[in-house]
C-alpha cells in the first residue's frame, strides 16, 4: 500500500512496531552486518572492564530497528532524512533469566507527523519518532523525513 | 581524549562496491531474523526491487552506518585516527541526509572529514565533562553524484 501526501495529516501517529527481545546473539549478527565490532557490545569481560553491567546494544541496532518500523510503513525510496539521538544504553536479554530481562531489552518504535511542507519541489512529510523499551526507558528520539506522492 | 588537533582532518577516499550479500546481511540483522530468506523481498531479489519501483536492490536506511567504518579502516581506525579512548567512547547522533538512491552494484567513494570537536561541561564536574566528535561522511556514486551526506557525533565520557 503506498501512502500519499493528501492522506496524512499533522498529528497522525506512525503504526508503532515492537521488536524482538534483543539478545547477544543479535548483537554479534548485527556487528558483522555493520562492521562496528566495538567490544562494548559483544564481550561482556571488556563491558566490565569500563564499569558496565554487561554489554549493551549499538545505538544503530536501535537506530536500524526505528528504520524498520518507518520503512513498514514508508517506503524506503521516500525517505529524505534520518536522524537520531541516543538517550540511553540497552542492555540485551539474559537467556538464564528471560522473564526478568526480556523488557529492558523489548524496544517500541512509535511516531508522529509533525509537518507536511513542499522542498525542492517534493511535497514532505516530518515524522518525529521515539524508542522506549517495554519498561518506559526512553532509547533513543529522532525524525524522519519523506518525500511523498 | 579527542586530539583536537585532528579538527579539520579528512581521512583517505576509499572506494566501495556496495555488496548485495552485505545488504541482505545488514537487513536480515535490524529485522532481527535469522535467514536471508525471511527478509523483505526488495532487499535480496533484483525483479521484486524493480518491481517496488527501484533500479537495483535499495540499501535499508540506516546501512550508511558502515560507510564510515569501510572508509576509515574499522571502528579503530576512526578511533586511533582522531586520538580518541575506546574506553570512553559512545556513539550519541548519527544523521543521514538521502540525497539520491544508493543500490546494490553501485561503487560508491567517502570522504569522510572531522568537522567538528568540542568539551560540553566542566572539567571539574566528574560525570558532567564530555568531549564530543563530529564527523561528516559523504558519499558519491560512479557517476560522481553526491548521493548521501552522514553526520556521526560520538563523545568521550
Amino acid at each position: 500500500m503506498t501512502i500519499d501526501f493528501d492522506s496524512i495529516a499533522v498529528g497522525d501517529s506512525m503504526p508503532s512496531y515492537t521488536s524482538k527481545p534483543i539478545t547477544r546473539a543479535q548483537l554479534a549478527r548485527y556487528a558483522g552486518a555493520s562492521g562496528d565490532f566495538n567490544p562494548l557490545h559483544t564481550d561482556e569481560t571488556f563491558a566490565r572492564a569500563i564499569g558496565l553491567d554487561s554489554v549493551i546494544a549499538h545505538g544503530m541496532f536501535i537506530s536500524g530497528i526505528a528504520g524498520e518500523a518507518v520503512t513498514a510503513w514508508i517506503e524506503n525510496k521516500y525517505l529524505r532524512k534520518f536522524s537520531v539521538h541516543f538517550l540511553s544504553m540497552t542492555q540485551p536479554v539474559n537467556l538464564d533469566d528471560f522473564e526478568n530481562t526480556k523488557d529492558r531489552a523489548t524496544v517500541t518504535v512509535t511516531g508522529t507527523v509533525t509537518d507536511k511542507y513542499e522542498e525542492n519541489g517534493e511535497k514532505r512529510i516530518r515524522c518525529e519518532i521515539t524508542v522506549r523499551d517495554a519498561l518506559g526507558g526512553r532509547k533513543l528520539k529522532g525524525f524522519f523525513v519523506a518525500a511523498l506522492p | 581524549m579527542a586530539d583536537k588537533s585532528k579538527l579539520g582532518m579528512e581521512f583517505p577516499v576509499r572506494s566501495i562496491k556496495v555488496p548485495k550479500n552485505k545488504i541482505a546481511e545488514f537487513a536480515a540483522a535490524v529485522a532481527q531474523l535469522e535467514d536471508i530468506d525471511q527478509i523483505k523481498e526488495i532487499y535480496r531479489d533484483v525483479d521484486a526491487a524493480k518491481k517496488a519501483g527501484y533500479e537495483n536492490i535499495p540499501i535499508p536506511p540506516t546501512f550508511p552506518t558502515c560507510f564510515p567504518f569501510w572508509t576509515g579502516g574499522g571502528l579503530m581506525g576512526i578511533v586511533n585516527g582522531v586520538g580518541a579512548d575506546l574506553s570512553k567512547l559512545l556513539h550519541a547522533e548519527e544523521e543521514y541526509e538521502f540525497l539520491a538512491p544508493i543500490y546494490a552494484g553501485d561503487h560508491i567513494s567517502c570522504t569522510m572529514k572531522v568537522a567538528e570537536m568540542y568539551d560540553r561541561g566542566k572539567k571539574e564536574r566528574k560525570g558532567w565533562y564530555i568531549q564530543v566528535t563530529v564527523l561528516v561522511t559523504e558519499a558519491f556514486n560512479q557517476r560522481g553524484e553526491l548521493v548521501l551526506r552522514a553526520r556521526t557525533t560520538f563523545m568521550e565520557r
